[in-house]
């Protein structure tokens, strides 16, 4: 009977045991040979530090997600002059390969760039491309059939403002601000750069890239769909352009519940900025009010990539932060409490496991289906301080698996050979590119090959993905929250999003993972502008399609 | 990583005394004077004068390297410290001045090597240990870093030289670490070793939000904006106390510490 008792208790714990989360990278064997060019040559220009955006989408809506990639361009002209400059455009072909078809689909692209954000912004059931960069922003329209077509100027995204002129756009996302079906796109720039008036630091034999603080910052943008292929600069009105900042990576989530979704800018040395929606067109900028702008200690980071979702299962959006070595990574519990947020880092044991660490893009994805979002970063410090840090500046990634809401442990080590080869990681978008329920990460590396790393995690938990298809809301979804009802009682939620991390874009899926539940009771959609859908009796370890009623 | 008032505590409390007559003595201790007079140009040109009549004068080449420093001249103070120590390889301060100046240029690994130098050679010197706990810190060992930071006490305490910073920098490594009571205990006896510093009640206010405990972290907190003397500017305090307010439910107390905030960013807006 002991024996019996001991064998029960042995398998309870075999099946709660936590699967280690493994990646294998496989990014030559995909076919992906990608190179990341940032023409640095010894004349330490800020803009080479910077690029990486990647774009995980599906552009030819096979179900299989492609990528794009951001390229950078020679320094000073800023123009792409060759190939190896190019921006490129990988379909997945849906055997665990890609093929480069750039040159077909017309998507090389101008100038030095920087970020990507993907998103059917004309509701036509078609992935479009936005290209964020330091001289040229482009609006890449999907036409169908493989192609597309640079509408920046008719559109009025060239980025252009009349006081700044073309600034240093280095993030941005799309959403929908104002609940009517289009979406608006946010765009984060940097700093005031211009090659001839590089500063110099550091003295002659050992000069380095220089600080932030050597460029004055720069205001954020707003551009609202005018529904007709076009946008207005919304960005004074909207309460945005009052705000001078350094923008790094961007996201949103309706943080506040009152059905419009706010917007998180991650700045570079000096505060972070939360702008709340009001819903009446204009944001009001409450980090400081929210407990968001700073470290709990009153001080700015080099904040770089951002998340804003919710890690500790309470339905509320929260947020973490990448930054520099010695900043620690910020990590932020949406208390759901007039609006205020609690600096958690500390108390997740995030903070002591990330000073040693400068994070670039992140994301908070469930790993290994365990029911609770883990925390990915790709990780690099920067080429010129090696010396300072008596580190090299390539370094592995890092991901942190969360222990049921209260902590984040660092699992690195154990996530397989491939994920300790050190690299300048920079850019990072997430999706389930072999559609086999695990969440992969593609990462670029600064002046490098592209790598993407294939979750192999083992184990037996389930999971669920929800792809939603908007009517009377934008085509994707975008914003909508969907909340998972199982049958133990858990509740879990997500929301659509494409803007993950810094530079970069990742599928717009609600992914869940179930853990040992083999079951989902009801999935509730709330669309943006209020309207709930609940869909029942819904298979797992599947990705669903959920259409907005009309 | 920038550290203004220990840093001026620390080079203040470790100056070597040129015991021996030599024929730079006497421009040396004139410029040690105007030094300590913050007559710096003057300074400069009776150390050069030193150094001309006696080129390895060490406490004049230790004295030329904080002048640099001072201006921000680094790589002058560094040259200086490495004539100082090619003359004398045993000065402990030359040592610890340039394990300093490479932690003040974020240089953790010269500066680990040069203040370990430093300690080894003089073990009871706090701001030795202090400086080589802080590198380690930086370089994430944490354990080590904690180790010296007690030491430094220890000595300072010995010595009857107990200093707010040195406890203050331990008393965060262990907020770091979630060791809020050990925490709390280091900001209170820095409160009482310099009641006019804001520093300690700062420190115990982020204790006090971190043990959930927002009225107390209320308390330091004003009690911290009400001493004008310390190393926390008033925009680090106004936030705190936006964050203690609000987890109080007091948001027109939190309004009003938002609105300082805001108030000296825009006068103070960085680039």
């Amino acid at each position: 009977m002991k024996l019996i008792v001991a064998g029960v208790l042995l398998m309870g714990l075999a099946s709660t045991a936590p699967s280690q989360i493994r990646f294998e990278e496989i990014a030559k064997k995909a076919g992906l040979h990608f190179q990341l060019h940032n023409s640095a040559a010894g004349e330490f220009h800020q803009i080479e530090l910077m690029p990486g955006g990647v774009a995980a989408l599906d552009f030819d809506n096979d179900g299989c997600i492609d990528l794009y990639f951001t390229n950078g361009a020679s320094i000073p002209s800023l123009r792409k002059m060759g190939p190896e400059f190019y921006n490129r455009l990988y379909r997945n072909r849906c055997d665990g390969t890609f093929e480069d078809v750039t040159e077909r689909a017309g998507v090389g692209g101008e100038g030095y760039s920087m970020a990507v954000a993907a998103a059917d912004f004309d509701n036509d059931g078609r992935v479009d491309i936005f290209v964020a960069g330091v001289n040229r922003n482009i609006l890449y329209r999907n036409l169908g059939g493989g192609r597309f077509a640079d509408v920046t100027a008719q559109a009025g995204l060239t980025g252009v403002d009349p006081q700044h002129g073309k600034m240093w756009s280095i993030s941005a996302g799309w959403f929908d601000f104002d609940n009517d079906g289009w979406l608006d796109l946010f765009v984060s720039n940097y700093v005031a750069w211009d090659p001839k008036a590089e500063p110099r630091c550091g003295n002659a034999d050992t000069r380095f890239y220089c600080h932030p603080n050597a460029y004055q910052g720069v205001p954020n943008q707003l551009f609202r769909n005018n529904h007709d292929g076009t946008f207005t600069d919304v960005s004074r009105q909207a309460g945005i352009a009052a705000h001078i900042g350094k923008g790094m990576g961007v996201a949103f989530a309706d943080y506040d519940g009152d059905g419009f979704e706010d917007v998180f800018v991650a700045n570079d040395s000096v505060r972070s900025f939360l702008f709340r929606n009001r819903g009446n067109g204009a944001f009001d900028e409450v980090g400081v009010e929210s407990g968001v702008a700073l470290r709990e200690d009153g001080k700015p980071i080099a904040g770089m990539g951002v998340d804003f979702r919710d890690f500790d299962n309470d339905g509320r959006p929260d947020l973490v932060v990448s930054g520099m070595v010695n900043d620690g990574f910020l990590l932020f519990r949406n208390l759901g409490k007039h609006g205020l947020f609690e600096d958690f880092a500390q108390r997740s044991g995030l903070l002591l496991a990330t000073r040693p660490l400068t994070g670039w893009s992140l994301g908070m994805f469930d790993f290994d289906n365990d029911g609770w979002r883990d925390l990915f970063c790709a990780v690099s410090h920067f080429p010129s301080f090696e010396a300072y840090l008596g580190k090299p500046a390539a370094q592995p990634n890092r991901v942190f698996r969360n222990v049921t809401g209260g902590r984040f442990e660092d699992v690195s080590l154990a996530a397989g050979p491939d994920f300790q080869l050190p690299a300048l990681y920079h850019g990072a978008a997430f999706a389930d590119f072999d559609n086999d329920g695990r969440v992969d990460v593609v990462v670029t590396t600064l002046d490098g090959p592209v790598k993407l790393f294939r979750n192999i995690t083992a184990g037996t938990n389930h999971w669920l993905a929800v792809r939603l298809h908007g009517t009377r809301s934008n085509r994707q979804g975008l914003g909508a929250v969907v909340e998972l009802m199982l049958p133990d009682g858990r509740r879990l939620t997500g929301h659509a999003t494409t803007s993950v991390g810094y530079a970069s874009s990742s599928e717009p899926l609600v992914r869940f993972g179930l853990g040992t539940s083999r079951a989902v009771d009801r999935i509730v959609v709330h669309w943006p502008g209020g309207r709930t859908q609940e869909v029942r009796d819904v298979p797992v370890d599947k990705v669903v399609d959920i259409e907005e009623r009309p | 990583m920038r550290w203004g008032s220990a840093c001026a505590i620390a080079l203040a409390c470790c100056m070597l005394a040129a015991a021996q007559t030599s024929p730079g003595l006497a421009a040396y201790d004139r410029a040690d004077r105007m030094f300590h007079e913050h007559r710096f140009q003057e300074a400069m040109d009776a150390v050069d004068e030193a150094l001309k009549l006696e080129p390895n004068l060490v406490p004049a080449l230790t004295l030329r390297a904080r002048l640099a420093m001072a201006a921000n001249r680094y790589d002058a103070a560094r040259q200086s410290l490495e004539r100082a120590i090619a003359a004398d390889p045993k000065s402990w301060y030359a040592r610890f001045l340039y394990g300093f100046q490479f932690y003040q240029q974020n240089e953790m690994p010269a500066a680990i090597e040069a203040l370990q130098k430093a300690h080894e050679l003089k073990p009871r010197d706090p701001p030795s240990a202090l400086y080589l706990g802080l590198a380690y810190e930086a370089v994430g060992r944490t354990v080590d870093a904690l180790g010296l930071y007690r030491r430094a006490i220890e000595l300072e305490e010995a010595a009857g030289t107990l200093h707010v910073e040195t406890l203050l920098t331990a008393g965060r490594l262990y907020l770091v670490l979630g060791r809020f009571d050990d925490a709390a205990a280091l900001a209170e006896r820095a409160a009482k070793a310099d009641p006019a510093s804001r520093d300690p009640h700062f420190e115990l206010a982020r204790v006090w939000l971190k043990k959930a405990a927002p009225a107390k972290a209320i308390a330091e907190g004003e009690a911290a904006l009400r001493l004008q003397h310390g190393d926390t500017p008033d925009r680090q305090i106004h936030y705190l106390l936006v964050q203690a307010y609000r987890a109080a439910d007091e948001d027109e107390q939190a309004q009003r510490h938002a609105d300082a905030f805001r108030k000296l960013e825009g006068r103070n807006r960085p680039n």
